[in-house]
């Protein structure tokens, strides 16, 4: 393996190396050539997701090719981890896909490499932005230059399973509950001692403190402005120990969803397999969580009020759209991204799966029956809309790893091979490295 | 033009034969098809072995995220590396493996081999049942397989509770992950086995015959004649398998999920190295990571080397 990973590094290195330095003066293919809208043009696509994402996109894209006869849409697809890999790959040697699917924690990273072309020529143009609202374009902009342009919103809730909740006779928390509210309410469901027909414990959910979006929902509730614009953090290592703390006693208890099992359900987890009351999720999960769980009946709430009385939540701009700064299409594919952004019949098919539709149209066209998924998401997102009160925090750069960090150190901390001053200042010197 | 001109040549020297002349142009023309024999394999060896490999020891000196152009920062990727307490786990953890799971599994392929040779009867059968496991243990789906069964509920784990232990799944406990790549490991031990029965056959059975009859035991044999006269395979065995135990990587990456995971008890060096490279994008770190490990390799290969004549005995050697 010694071989292979030396190879392969190299290879990608030596490719990388290779293709920048020639690369170098292909870029400035802005000839005066006046765009022809009727010129065939083959244009390549990318996004992550699961078969179920792809099917909706084939269609799309379908429907996008019978339209515009001239362009061909090639579309790939792979899970979030390995898109990453390749697209950070493709950006080594300037080759990244005319469109993509994009994700606020890269943007930064890629934007200020002149990796990502500025829609904003052909807003107006091929792009219709007019059913945006501002402040949600205003999240797509680095720098002055529009890079992305988000398709859907996405906000943080709290699903609960009351199948559960009715076996264990503890009643979900009411609306105004806090932090240590719901910690009450996980213990009083673990400490229920009921099981599952296969046999299993019920837990009331799992340490909601080793996420690192919810640390930051939990930043703006407190006040705090996560990252500061050039690229500093807006908040101490206090702050994440006091944060990491609000378990600590669940955690001694053994009252949250025990880690060992949950790593051996991946991809599922512990809510999924109807084994753990509550999970804090982004809203567009409820139509994973209904299709892997099995239960119809998956109820969502507004996340924990924080310290200062107000909820404090924020809509993430989610599945945002981007050009490759080295297409050669640019136009072609900016008509392409305002298909997607803003057809009726897109937003038709792809349902809340990418969370709610930014542009009012795609909204309308979504066939939303009574009690449906897509429904009870745009639901909610109408009934938090009076909790929404902040600014999603714009990642910095090298977000990306220190989410992922975020991420492996909490499992350790579950596992009790960190301690939480561990946690921290192991955080802060891998965050130091990877956002300088 | 640069054919005609052969051709000319050519057809002088037809007209003048000298043998010599003659010999050393078809060594020429021999050598030269034994270039053009070679090319492909050279071809790939310098563009894609050797070239990436120069490449990656520039880049261990480097910051490089694949975005922007790789900045010269001398040895701080190999100061960061001692700093580092995953890079020291990662070490652990693999120096654990290779001295765990080594033995362990050259003592089955050993057992095995000498089982075998004794086998009167269908000793190709079992040869190739035994050598099975490793020709698909490589694979992606036979570590998917091995999860399966050491996950929670999974068949080792009702075995264990039919016996009164309810250990509950290997996969989730950071103290059974390394007892679980062992095994893997130890069930492939199919290609030194193969190698060691082709030694085990080597051994004259008058050497047995002789010792029998000086009243030798079992054990006395094993010692005394059959190790020794197996010490050059043995040799062999212990630095390929030890070397292999160095770059395990797809098993560790499909178990833990690509993450180390349970609690980093399976955070292979070459894990480790992949994220650091493909996850964190850090690629300066990532080539000095490979650097140290082709350092470390090349070391102990060295060492065993070195010690290898005090206790390798090659056949018709003066003592």
């Amino acid at each position: 393996m010694k071989r292979f990973t030396l190879k392969s590094m190299g290879v990608a290195a030596a490719a990388a190396l290779v293709l920048t330095a020639c690369s170098g003066d292909a870029d400035d293919t802005d000839s005066g050539e006046a765009y022809d809208p009727e010129a065939p043009v083959t244009l390549t696509f990318t996004w992550w997701g699961n078969d179920d994402r792809a099917e909706r996109y084939n269609e799309a894209i379908a429907l996008f090719e019978e339209e515009h006869e001239n362009i061909t849409v090639q579309g790939t697809f792979v899970d979030w981890d390995g898109y990453w890999t390749g697209r950070s790959t493709e950006a080594a040697g300037r080759s990244l896909p005319d469109v993509m699917q994009f994700d606020l924690s890269y943007m930064r990273e890629y934007s200020e490499n002149q990796h990502l072309l500025d829609l904003s020529p052909y807003m107006g143009e091929q792009i219709d932005v007019s059913g945006f609202d501002d402040a949600l374009l205003q999240s797509g902009v680095i720098e002055d230059a529009q890079v992305g342009l988000p398709t859907s919103t996405n906000t943080l809730a709290l699903f609960y399973n009351p199948n559960l909740l009715e076996q264990t006779g503890v009643d979900a928390p009411g609306e105004d509950y806090t932090w240590e509210d719901f910690n009450e309410f996980i213990a009083a469901v673990t400490d229920a001692g009921e099981q599952t027909p296969e046999g299993e414990a019920i837990y009331g959910g799992g340490d909601y403190t080793g996420t690192f979006w919810f640390f930051l929902q939990w930043l703006v509730q407190e006040g705090k402005t996560p990252f500061n614009d050039d690229g500093s953090f807006g908040f101490t290592e206090e702050d994440m120990t006091t944060f990491l703390e609000l378990t600590a006693s669940l955690r001694d208890a053994e009252q949250v969803y025990p880690v060992a099992r949950g790593i051996q359900l991946l991809p599922l987890g512990g809510f999924t397999v109807n084994e753990s009351a509550s999970e804090i999720s982004w809203d567009n999960f409820l139509a994973g969580y209904v299709a892997d769980s099995g239960t119809e009946d998956i109820q969502m709430m507004p996340v924990p009020t924080g310290s200062g009385g107000d909820k404090a939540m924020f809509f993430k701009p989610s599945m945002l759209l981007a050009a490759g700064a080295n297409t050669d299409n640019p136009e072609a594919a900016a008509t392409f991204i305002d298909f997607l952004l803003n057809e009726p019949e897109v937003g038709r098919i792809f349902g809340t799966s990418k969370g709610v539709p930014a542009v009012a149209a795609q909204r309308d066209a979504m066939e939303l029956e009574e009690g449906s998924i897509d429904a009870t998401v745009v639901e909610y997102e109408e009934a938090v809309a009076d909790h929404v009160t902040e600014p999603v925090p714009v990642p910095v750069k090298g977000f990306g790893s220190i989410e992922a960090e975020y991420k492996r150190l909490a499992e350790e901390l579950a596992y009790g091979s960190v301690t939480v001053d561990e946690f921290v200042e192991l955080w802060f010197t891998e965050a130091e490295m990877a956002t300088q | 033009m640069a054919l005609t001109d052969r051709v000319t040549r050519t057809g002088g020297l037809t007209a003048t034969p000298s043998s010599s002349a003659l010999k050393r142009r078809r060594r020429g023309a021999e050598t030269r098809a034994g270039y053009a024999f070679l090319a492909p394999w050279l071809l790939g060896f310098l563009a894609l072995t050797a070239g990436p490999m120069l490449a990656s020891l520039y880049l261990a000196f480097t910051n490089y995220n694949l975005f922007s152009a790789p900045e010269w920062i001398g040895l701080d990727n190999f100061r960061m590396l001692l700093a580092d307490p995953r890079f020291a786990q990662s070490a652990k953890v693999t120096v654990i493996y290779a001295l765990v799971g080594t033995p362990v599994k050259l003592v089955a392929a050993l057992a095995v081999a000498m089982l075998l040779n004794n086998a009167r009867r269908g000793q190709g059968f079992y040869r190739s049942v035994f050598y099975a496991p490793s020709l698909i243990g490589a694979s992606v789906s036979i570590a998917i397989v091995w999860k399966a069964m050491f996950i929670d509920r999974g068949i080792v784990d009702q075995i264990g509770q039919n016996l009164g232990f309810d250990a509950g799944g290997w996969v989730g406990n950071p103290s059974m992950t390394m007892p679980m790549f062992v095994l893997l490991a130890t069930w492939q031990f199919g290609a030194p086995m193969v190698i060691f029965l082709a030694g085990l056959k080597q051994i004259p059975a008058e050497l047995y015959e002789a010792s029998s009859v000086d009243g030798a035991g079992p054990v006395r044999k094993f010692f005394s004649i059959t190790l020794p006269m197996l010490s050059p395979v043995l040799f062999f065995n212990l630095l390929l398998e030890t070397i292999n135990s160095f770059q395990v990587f797809a098993s560790a990456f499909i178990i833990s999920g690509g993450t180390g995971g349970p609690a980093g008890s399976t955070l292979f060096y070459t894990l480790y190295l992949y994220m650091r490279g493909f996850v964190d994008f850090r690629m300066g770190y990532a080539s000095a990571m490979a650097w140290v490990l082709v350092v470390v390799v090349g070391l102990l290969t060295l060492i065993f080397f070195r010690t290898s004549r005090y206790w390798v005995h090659y056949s018709g050697e003066a003592k």
